[in-house]
């Protein structure tokens, strides 16, 4: 059983990587317009912070600590979840029908069967630039604790996305279109998550912490890392949860989707 | 040039966007949420100061709504020409008795005239009430401003235009067009008002068409700029408007040969 799931992600791997990089100089270019287009953010951060020293207290090596976590665990994220992604498209021209009819789970198929190498490598690839300047730089004293509170910090991190993405892509069992509810919930939310959360209104704090809590992939575990002042507004256990979250978080999401497959009806006739 | 053929598609075109509601909503929000982020970071780092380098929070922010505004308002389809050859309607296309840049052109006119009106006048009225927003100096900096903003309309259009011809080449568009954003995006003002950049860049910035797109017209609206100047920052922006055509036109000739002599 458990040589089958293996054997299978080994040629679904497989088959991806030879699609996605078929074309080798169009994947290095796809690649590295994605880190670019990503980099956006911190260039401007940097600038900004030539003129101005720190945001809130935290310094430009903080920030981009900050904006590392944000992009390792994209990159980690997108790698399996890139069928939740394009689940909605998947809905729509059949593609789902086909997944019912194989003898595999349907979670295991979609997220198996296609990832995406140059979101991955793109955010991944920055998120790692971004650990190696600043992490050094930052006052963290790394010891064996502090290295696995960052390891079960990056996997809640994950899982939190994964599961903000497994919920929408649910949502696709009774809507047809939720691209406008990805781009509100998903993308709107994590063009904040980059910056310090004490920076914001009470209400988008609010948001980040109760509704899509990005807060808890980025900002807690930096906090916990750097201990910035801003921490003091927080209560001291949200330093800890980010995994905890994670799974739980997951594990919703994932019952949500199995109730709603017993509604699925298929797009076309 | 008869211009009612060319009026028809621009109408076409504001048409067509009145058909999603929700994704228009949507992105008023994303143009509401894009100047928030902003001025909340601004707030911070002011902090209790008034001004840094003569520059108040006020300002900023108008530069953040006028520039962020613009963006949206003067939206334009880099793959108009690229999906056309991509799926080879441009053979087509250019057979039609009328100009294919002259269509281009209108389409898109029609579709800023639609963001103007249910996009960016709104999201003004919203930075208005929530974040502030300050008047124009006076009634002649503000119709300056206007003729200001339609030139670096000009030159975002030309820029576009220049890119997208190099799609008689080039298969990768989506990468060339993606690294002309960071490029809009940062050096633009959009993401980080001008005032504040490093010196060191001023060298950049002049060799580069992109603080004429959005900065200009802003500077001038603020009244920042003195009647000389005006005069100055508009010659720059009509030189890059006039570099950025005849570059444009000599890549749009040779591609359309080539194009041709693809086809048999």
């Amino acid at each position: 059983m458990i040589r089958d799931v293996l054997h299978l992600i080994g040629v679904y791997t497989k088959t991806i990587m030879k699609s996605w990089f078929q074309y080798k100089v169009d994947a290095v270019l796809r690649s590295l317009a994605v880190f670019l287009r990503e980099s956006t953010g911190i260039i401007v951060v940097y600038f900004t912070l030539l003129k101005f020293d720190t945001l809130n207290g935290w310094n430009v090596y903080e920030l981009l600590f900050l904006f590392s976590l944000l992009f390792v665990t994209y990159g980690i994220m997108i790698l399996f979840f890139t069928g939740l992604r394009d689940f909605g498209g998947t809905v729509r021209n059949g593609g789902f029908d086909r997944y019912i009819l194989r003898p595999r789970g349907l979670l295991f198929q979609i997220i198996f069967v296609n990832a995406d190498w140059f979101a991955a490598i793109g955010h991944g690839g920055l998120g790692i630039v971004l650990f190696l300047i600043s992490a050094s730089k930052v006052g963290i004293v790394w010891s064996f604790d502090k290295a696995m509170y960052y390891l079960f910090a990056i996997f809640g991190g994950v899982l939190i996305q994964g599961a903000i993405f497994l919920f929408l892509a649910t949502l696709n069992i009774y809507l047809l279109e939720t691209g406008s509810l990805k781009e509100l919930f998903y993308w709107n939310a994590r063009k904040f998550a980059g910056y310090p959360l004490s920076i914001f209104h009470k209400a988008i704090q609010t948001v980040m912490l109760y509704v899509v809590p990005f807060a808890f992939v980025n900002y807690f575990p930096a906090q916990y890392l750097l201990r910035k002042e801003d921490m003091a507004a927080y209560p001291e256990i949200f330093l800890y949860l980010t995994p905890a979250l994670g799974v739980a978080m997951y594990l919703l999401a994932y019952v949500f989707w199995r109730f709603s497959l017993k509604y699925y009806k298929s797009s076309g006739n | 040039m008869k211009l009612t053929p060319y009026l028809a598609f621009a109408k076409k075109s504001f048409l067509n966007r009145s058909a999603y509601r929700f994704n228009h909503f949507m992105g008023i929000l994303n143009t509401l949420v894009r100047i928030f982020i902003f001025w909340c970071i601004y707030r911070a780092l002011y902090g209790e100061r008034n001004e840094v380098d003569g520059i108040t929070m006020a300002m900023v922010t108008t530069n953040f709504v006028l520039s962020i505004g613009m963006d949206a308002l003067f939206s334009i389809n880099d793959y108009y020409l690229p999906n056309r050859i991509g799926n080879g309607s441009i053979a087509t296309e250019l057979l039609l008795p009328i100009s294919f840049k002259g269509r281009m052109l209108f389409e898109n006119l029609g579709n800023t005239l639609f963001q103007l009106i249910f996009h960016f006048a709104p999201a003004l009225v919203v930075c208005v009430v929530t974040v502030g927003v300050l008047p124009p100096v006076s009634f002649g900096c503000f119709l300056l401003f206007i003729i200001s903003a339609v030139l670096g309309y000009g030159v975002l259009w030309n820029l576009s235009f220049l890119l997208q011809t190099f799609s008689f080449w080039l298969l990768n568009m989506w990468s060339l067009m993606t690294i002309k954003n960071v490029f809009l995006n940062v050096l633009s003002g959009s993401m980080i008002p001008l005032w504040f950049m490093p010196d060191w860049m001023a060298p950049v910035m002049n060799l580069l068409p992109f603080s004429s797109i959005y900065f200009t017209p802003v500077q001038i609206y603020l009244g920042q700029l003195s009647a000389k100047e005006i005069g100055t920052k508009f010659l720059v922006q009509m030189l890059w408007i006039g570099v950025l055509y005849l570059c444009g036109n000599v890549f749009w000739k040779k591609g359309k040969k080539k194009l041709v002599v693809q086809g048999g």
